[in-house]
């Protein structure tokens, strides 16, 4: 009996959790599309990529998604949905590259070494814009239209990382030390979101 | 000559697959079922300002043509539309060529550099390959005629600042140019007037017109009773300037000043092609109100001259409206045009005055990606002043009907 109560109670204390992760502005308003990492120095992050690639699309002339966030050393596909071509280029000291994309030409993956933010850009339409953050941590994702995101991870004290599109500074992240427990997290930026300005296009802007 | 075209055409095609450059390659068949107007149109050197006539009463090929990029280096690709007709005669030519230059940059600025031939990007109308319109099959008359007399042979510069490099909502492109050729733009405007049609004119192609009485003047006797509106008869250069402003990409606005700067008194005597002293301006503006219905107007209003004297000395002025709406797979458009061309000069022997104004309403259904179905009906008034002295009453009305089948690749 006593064995099955120190199994139990080791099962609890190693078992993941689902961690519930809020973002708020500085006017204590949700955040959507903020990339949320957590890193720990104690224990050994598996770093371990996941089987599925990663995709950063081109469809009607926009990246989908807008924002991609992958761990280190992932692969990433660019595939062309349009019936057009595209020129994705970076200039981003974490990863600098071009691509020319064909319609149903389909080009190698990219893998991502380093960590950072990745911005990318459209040569032949200047309206594009796109990031893949690059994340040093198997534990991310992405909030949604209610600032939130939920990880699966082991509970215990670790590093929160924030990045959003909105920063003056698109390559700096804010971070905190939290404690992953039962508890839901919430965490406030320090620094204002810049509005970013968005723009719809049709198939009839290229010209 | 059309067995010449299709041979350098069947080249172009080889080399570009042979040397296997990276290419965009893009293509349209478009079929026609007309029922035309009983004037005869300009093309068989009648007065009509359509493209057809009832000698064109049933089915014809309409536009066949071949759109093509060629990536050459990161930084150069080759760019060319290839254009395929049946009227007036079955012709094959390029109305479209050249090389962009357009670096990858890490400035926030970019810009890039055409050589070659190719149109200046004042218009709204014709988005679509090969400078086709999505909206009406018949231009409006100010479309019409840059398809059929401007054409630049030069060198173009852009430099564009993007809106979403600076986060801002205003998209900026400042637009110049340098050219040869293109002197005789202005001709038809003179002695036929403005039309309304989607009969690019390619390269190697002369419009012709009706045979205008004055053109049997000693004064005009050099005059040929067509146009080459691509050839260079002064030696000169033209130059033209734009600017480009966009709102999101929800308002969409352009204005240009073109001069071909032609000298009036330089004529090409075995060509029967003068130089004309041609600049015009051009404001187009494209809103969309909501994403399915768009509003695009247009106005233009320029000046040519011909002769030592400036013998024939005209002012011309257009403007259209065009209002487009998509539901679901079917697109409607209706347009307005009004046309004017004023006589400056004191030759009462030459009248070039003319005015009009149409309606073109156009029904589209995209079937699928590739084929699209459609019919277009237009109607359009217009009086010339030269028409009397070849015994055609000089206040027309016409009336045109198209049935259309699109066929893209």
């Amino acid at each position: 009996m006593k064995l099955v109560l120190v199994i139990a109670l080791i099962f609890m204390v190693f078992k993941s959790h689902a961690a519930t992760i809020t973002i708020y502005d500085q006017n204590q308003q949700p955040l959507p599309n903020a990339v949320v990492w957590l890193t720990s120095s104690v224990t050994m992050l598996d770093n371990e990529l996941p089987n599925a690639p990663f995709m950063m699309k081109q469809q009607e002339r926009q990246f989908t998604p807008h924002v991609l966030v992958v761990p280190k050393n992932a692969q990433v596909e660019f595939p062309n949905a349009d019936s057009i071509m595209h020129h994705v280029y970076s200039f981003s000291k974490s990863k600098s590259f071009e691509l020319k994309l064909y319609r149903e030409q389909p080009q190698a993956p990219i893998t991502f070494e380093q960590t950072g933010v990745v911005e990318l850009g459209c040569n032949i339409h200047d309206w594009m814009l796109g990031y893949i953050v690059v994340v040093d941590s198997p534990f991310y994702a992405i909030t949604d239209e209610q600032g939130r995101l939920s990880l699966n991870i082991p509970q215990g004290e670790y590093t929160l990382n924030v990045w959003h599109e909105g920063f003056s500074d698109i390559s700096s992240t804010e971070s905190q030390a939290v404690n992953v427990s039962n508890k839901n997290l919430r965490y406030q930026l320090k620094q204002k979101v810049i509005p970013r300005v968005a723009i719809g296009v049709d198939e009839f802007d290229d010209y | 000559m059309i067995i010449k075209n299709s041979l350098g055409v069947v080249a172009l095609v080889g080399l570009l697959s042979a040397t296997n450059v990276n290419a965009q390659i893009k293509g349209l068949l478009h079929v026609s079922a007309v029922k035309g107007d009983s004037q005869s149109s300009w093309q068989e050197g009648g007065v009509g300002l359509y493209r057809y006539d009832s000698e064109n009463d049933g089915v014809l090929l309409s536009q066949g043509l071949i759109d093509f990029r060629a990536d050459l280096s990161t930084d150069w690709s080759a760019h060319g539309v290839i254009n395929a007709y049946q009227d007036p005669e079955p012709t094959l030519g390029f109305s479209q060529a050249y090389l962009q230059y357009k670096p990858l940059t890490k400035s926030k600025y970019k810009w890039h550099v055409r050589v070659g031939g190719f149109y200046p990007l004042l218009s709204l109308e014709n988005p679509d390959m090969g400078w086709i319109s999505p909206y009406n099959y018949t231009n409006s008359a100010i479309n019409s005629w840059i398809g059929e007399e401007v054409r630049t042979v030069g060198v173009e510069a852009t430099i564009k600042r993007p809106g979403r490099s600076f986060n801002s909502a205003h998209s900026f492109a400042f637009v110049g140019a340098t050219f040869k050729g293109n002197d005789p733009a202005g001709t038809l405007l003179a002695w036929r007037g403005f039309a309304m049609h989607d009969r690019q004119t390619t390269f190697n192609e002369g419009v012709a017109f009706a045979p205008v009485a004055s053109l049997n003047t000693p004064q005009l006797q050099h005059q040929a009773n067509q146009v080459l509106p691509f050839e260079e008869v002064d030696g000169r250069y033209g130059y033209y300037t734009g600017i480009h402003w966009d709102y999101l990409k929800k308002s969409q606005f352009r204005f240009y000043y073109y001069d071909n700067n032609g000298d009036p008194a330089a004529i090409n005597y075995s060509t029967g092609q003068y130089a004309w002293d041609t600049r015009f301006s051009s404001a187009a503006w494209l809103y969309k109100f909501t994403a399915k219905t768009r509003l695009i107007t247009q106005a233009m209003s320029g000046s040519t001259a011909m002769g030592k004297n400036r013998g024939v000395d005209n002012r011309f002025y257009s403007h259209f409206f065009l209002l487009s709406h998509k539901i679901a797979e079917h697109r409607l458009s209706i347009r307005y045009d009004y046309f004017k061309v004023t006589d400056k000069d004191d030759w009462a022997f030459d009248p070039n005055a003319s005015h009009g104004e149409g309606i073109t309403a156009t029904w589209r259904y995209q079937l699928t990606p590739q084929w699209q179905l459609g019919i277009e009906g237009s109607a359009l008034r217009s009086q010339a002043d030269n028409r009397q002295a070849i015994g055609i009453a000089s206040r027309i009305s016409q009336q045109q009907v198209l049935l259309n089948a699109q066929w893209r690749f």
